[in-house]
């Protein structure tokens, strides 16, 4: 996140003029210009295949019965909505965005507090090994996970066999918990280094000045860090949590290599998934896609309204100081 | 022991720690791609006997029509569309920095929106189109959908990185006499093209890590991601187990990940703390 | 460009074999061949019937996913599309009915239909069929046998020359200690197993499999359907299959049947070359296959012969194709009773003709040839209706995990699922 230091653009110092001449006009074509394939491509991968599965989840619609197409109107939402495979799904995916994101939250503040401090002669490294997991392919990490605690491969019941209720015979994935602490587990891993260098990126923020006064005026350490340092990071702290809270919604990959959705472990994207593609139940199928995407729309407006996350801070906050500053020269 | 060696000494730790957490199930993996096949039911972390099979049966041997063709789809297809996404991107990310027109925000409230947005929704009337049109199973036909994963990360990196450059740089040049083109080359280029750099490496991450649309969208060798191949990998009948092939491969696709975060990973913890935004 | 490519990757694939056939390619047209993983054999008869045709049509490979589920999903995803490179497809035959109903597969034409079933075996010529025609050419066989550890048996004082029944082997397993090998992971091997047990008392799934998804009943609430359940649920709850169960797969129950703890198993041939191999290897004890039998497949009642499950790969051809007569042509070709002899012996999948199996060179490599031959003849086919893997995944779904498979409650919840799936009143 830039701060106050970005220098004022051009632009910026101008944009305060209240004249609407023939050269604004130029540059709205030019900033359209510019900026509108881009615009275009987006909205044309999103925009209309939502549209088109909001048509196609008002049918009763399989790909291998063509001619059996018929317009139910809502009847498939009625059936989800009354169905408790749904609604397992649904509180499952649930549990699982709670539980990844409650964590990573608290690991990537460990993992951030540890960048933040370290000698400059480790930061290189800690920066290269937590950026792996990030980078690593989704599909590559549910496998990794899969192999080591598989009962048949892995070598985990082997070496923690002394832990009490581990032993050879444990099958992780045939039982309903252990599948989803390890589905959780490889979340976690593979996705705690983005939230931990989003709240660097925070840290980073915390004026120094503020915790040295606090030091002088004989603040503890963890009175430091939940009076002065929680307090100025509120802002990317949720940004952080909300876009975690959305991508860990979306969960897809890691369920679909290590159970397929089996022992009870289906998640909303898998049952889509398997409605439309497995099935061919292209009415039903929809209907699951469109009420996972209101979820996340839902949660995100109630991250905007509620608790004021600014997502464009980012970018338009200190365009906004940016202006500020311009200004005042 | 002086605080300065015991302040080292815990460091050396957390370090250790933090270097174990990233890397152990990479290792684990790595470990069980140079398994025999006896050993893979062995229940250990390394091989008793290290061996290239599995390697072998990706490149050469029996698995080498489904992995090579997806590797090469995989490269091609997220080159193409990381490419696409950041020349559009750069494109639009220098109008949102450098002009002031209406629709600015509603711009850049699309890519959010575009970002959060559930593969897996629009994947079925994707499928349906791409069947009636014949873009089924084809490069094309991955490229467009991975735009959607690619382009908005890459506006919102780009237009971060390029709100810092000092654009008067450019004026200042004018004055000195270069032409516009020149001043631009020689002013702005160089300092917004490690924006792009790093915006085209996130986008290919992205693009490298997709799996639904890749599952979704093909159905062959002609288009098929390595992600999706992964889980098509079969042992020596259609009822063996595929591990050694599959973790062979899989440490195959994580090596190019690897050197680049190696090589970048400044660029790449700035460009993804700048954007704050994950596809 | 991209079919240039993956041309250009299939030739690569067989670069070495390619060289003899490589003259004026360009103007042959290509039969594209969706195979199911295999070892290489399906490759091999491509590369053998095209230098048979000597320019008339060229086969050219393309590799399905591993399970039949998801092959049916890829194959029935592109027959929707109306994909006309599907010139012929290994299919299995519970997903025949689906995509023969909607007209997805191209009519076998009489002449082909009798020259290539001439000799095939009962089994096998049922799954080929749909509303009593023939929709596609059986290419191989496959069904399960009994496989016992000698030891094992002789210790449980178990005879293997006359028919043994399921009840013979939980005893024998209780009382050795030793696991059972079936198939317990939530997978299309369930449904085989449940399928077989009830045929094996004379019962079918499914009351009428070729009625519409309204009107389709089940069998499962009956006496069969009881005693079904109750075996599984025996094995299941008293966990003679072992810890892990839940995750028993044909090749998982094969690895612990190979283990010290191994007993009786169920299972496809491919066990006896994959096993052979293992010793040669040292995975498994070196003396390890002499200590393997192989029997019919249990019996639930003693009185009644056994229906083994029935499996293997039948060839269809896509409606869209642009070459029908030359896919004919081609699988008249693949098919033949040597080749399939061939493949049963470089690939391990039986034959679904009989002359093929009077091969000598058969009998010294699987020495249970006849065992598997005789299971061919009395095997049944899973329900064969377009609505199957609505029907297969429910049955899937019910009785997994097996130790929660109850005798009383799980056939009715199962027939009552089927029902509910198909009415469209429930999700799967």
């Amino acid at each position: 996140m830039s701060t106050a230091a970005v220098p004022a653009t051009k632009r910026g110092v101008k944009a305060g003029k209240p004249v609407k001449s023939q050269r604004t006009k130029a540059e709205a074509r030019l900033g359209w210009m510019l900026a509108g394939p881009a615009f275009v491509v987006m909205l044309a991968v999103t925009a209309y295949p939502i549209a088109q599965a909001t048509f196609d989840s008002l049918f009763s619609y399989r790909l291998t019965t063509p001619d059996e197409r018929e317009f139910i109107f809502l009847d498939n939402y009625l059936l989800l909505f009354s169905d408790w495979t749904f609604w397992r799904a649904f509180l499952v995916t649930l549990l699982i965005t709670l539980v990844t994101v409650a964590i990573e939250l608290v690991l990537g503040f460990a993992l951030a507090l540890v960048m933040h401090r370290a000698l400059k002669a480790l930061r290189g490294a800690l920066r290269t090994a937590i950026l792996v997991p990030y980078a690593i392919i989704t599909v590559v990490s549910a496998f990794a996970w899969y192999f080591m605690f598989d009962i048949n491969s892995g070598f985990v019941n082997n070496w923690f066999s002394w832990v009490p209720g581990i032993s050879a015979d444990l099958d992780w994935f045939g039982n309903t918990w252990t599948a989803l602490s390890i589905i959780m587990a490889a979340e976690i891993w593979k996705t705690t280094p983005f939230i931990a260098l989003l709240l660097l990126a925070g840290l980073a923020q915390v004026p120094g000045e503020l915790v040295e006064a606090a030091k002088v005026d004989g603040a503890t350490r963890s009175q430091q860090f939940t009076r002065v340092i929680i307090p100025n990071m509120k802002a990317a702290i949720m940004v952080a949590v909300l876009f975690r809270a959305l991508d860990a919604f979306r969960i897809f990959d890691s369920v679909f290599v290590m159970t397929g959705g089996d022992q009870n472990t289906e998640v909303l994207a898998l049952l889509a998934y398997r409605q439309s593609i497995s099935r061919l139940e292209i009415g039903l199928g929809s209907a699951v896609s469109v009420v996972l995407f209101a979820c996340v729309l839902l949660m995100c407006f109630i991250a905007v309204k509620l608790f004021k996350v600014d997502l464009a801070s980012g970018t338009d906050q200190s365009q906004a100081k940016a202006k500020k500053g311009g200004a005042e020269q | 022991m002086n605080p300065k060696t015991k302040s080292r000494l815990g460091w050396t730790v957390v370090t250790v720690l933090v270097l174990g957490y990233s890397l152990f199930p990479v290792a684990a993996i790595f470990a069980t791609s140079f398994k025999t096949p006896g050993d893979l039911g062995n229940q250990t972390f390394l091989p008793t006997s290290w061996t290239w099979q599995n390697y072998e049966m990706i490149f050469v041997g029996d698995a080498q029509g489904l992995f090579l063709s997806a590797l090469r789809n995989s490269i091609g297809i997220a080159l193409i569309a990381t490419f696409i996404a950041v020349v559009l991107a750069t494109l639009c990310a220098y109008a949102i920095a450098r002009l002031d027109f209406p629709g600015k925000r509603i711009i850049l409230g699309a890519a959010l929106a575009v970002s959060i947005f559930p593969v897996i929704s629009v994947v079925t009337p994707l499928f349906n189109l791409w069947r009636t049109i014949g873009l089924y199973d084809t490069w094309p036909g991955l490229i467009i959908p991975y735009l959607s994963l690619t382009l908005p990360i890459s506006i919102w990196t780009l237009s971060a990185f390029f709100r810092q450059i000092p654009w008067d740089l450019e004026q200042a040049a004018q004055v000195d006499g270069a032409t516009q083109w020149q001043a631009f080359r020689k002013a702005i280029v160089p300092l917004a093209a490690p924006g792009v750099f790093t915006t085209a490496i996130l986008a290919f991450f992205i693009a490298w890590n997709d799996f639904v649309y890749g599952i979704s969208l093909t159905s062959t060798e002609a288009a098929r991601p390595v992600p999706a191949a992964l889980a098509f990998f079969t042992g020596a009948s259609q009822f063996e187990e595929p591990t050694g092939a599959i973790s062979a491969a899989a440490i195959v696709v994580t090596i190019p990940v690897v050197v680049l975060v190696l090589l970048f990973q400044r660029r790449i913890v700035s460009g993804l703390t700048q954007g704050a935004v994950k596809g | 460009m991209k079919r240039n490519w993956s041309r250009a990757a299939a030739a690569a694939a067989a670069a070495t074999m390619v060289l003899t056939a490589c003259g004026g390619e360009d103007d042959v047209p290509v039969l594209t061949w969706y195979i199911n993983p295999d070892d290489g054999g399906q490759q091999a008869l491509a590369q053998q019937c095209t230098d048979e045709a000597e320019g008339a049509y060229r086969i050219q490979t393309s590799l399905l996913p591993n399970d039949a589920p998801a092959q049916r999903e890829q194959l029935a995803r592109r027959l929707a599309a109306g994909d006309s490179s599907l010139d012929i497809m290994s299919i299995d035959p519970p997903f025949i009915p689906e995509l023969a109903e909607p007209g997805f597969l191209a009519p076998v034409p009489e002449d082909v239909a009798e020259r290539t079933t001439e000799d095939t075996l009962e089994g096998a010529l049922a799954g080929a069929m749909w509303n009593d025609e023939l929709v596609t050419v059986p290419f191989w066989a496959n069904t399960q046998i009994l496989w016992y550890r000698e030891s094992v048996a002789e210790a449980a004082g178990l005879d293997f020359s006359e028919p043994v029944t399921w009840d013979d082997l939980i005893e024998a397993a209780r009382d050795q200690g030793k696991y059972l090998s079936i198939q317990g992971i939530r997978a299309e091997s369930m449904t085989v197993w449940v399928n077989s047990l009830m045929e094996s008392q004379g019962e079918s799934i499914l009351v009428d499999p070729s009625a519409g998804a309204e009107e389709l009943e089940t069998n499962l609430e009956s006496e069969a359907g009881q005693r079904t359940a109750e075996i599984i649920s025996t094995i299941g709850s008293e966990q003679l299959a072992g810890p892990g169960v839940a995750s028993l797969d044909e090749n998982q129950s094969m690895l612990m049947f190979q283990r010290d703890n191994g007993s009786f198993m169920v299972n496809w041939p491919f066990v006896w070359p994959a096993t052979n191999a293992a010793a040669e290897e040292g995975s498994v004890d070196a003396d390890l296959p002499d200590d393997i039998g192989w029997a019919e497949y249990p019996r639930v009642d003693p009185d009644i012969p056994a229906a083994p499950p029935l499996g293997g790969i039948n060839l269809g051809v896509g409606a869209e194709s642009e070459h029908p007569e030359l896919a004919f042509e081609a699988i008249e070709c693949i098919v033949r009773p040597e080749n399939q002899t061939e493949y049963f012996l470089t690939n391990g999948n039986p034959p679904s003709s009989a002359s093929a199996f009077d091969d000598p060179a058969i009998e010294e490599d699987f020495p249970m040839a006849e065992t598997i031959r005789d299971a061919l003849d009395h095997a049944a086919p899973r329900p064969q209706t377009p609505y199957y893997n609505e029907i297969s995944e429910s049955i899937q779904l019910n009785f997994t995990p097996v130790s929660g498979v109850d005798a009383e409650r799980t056939p009715a919840n199962t027939a009552q699922y089927i029902l509910d799936v198909l009415r469209g009143e429930r999700l799967l």
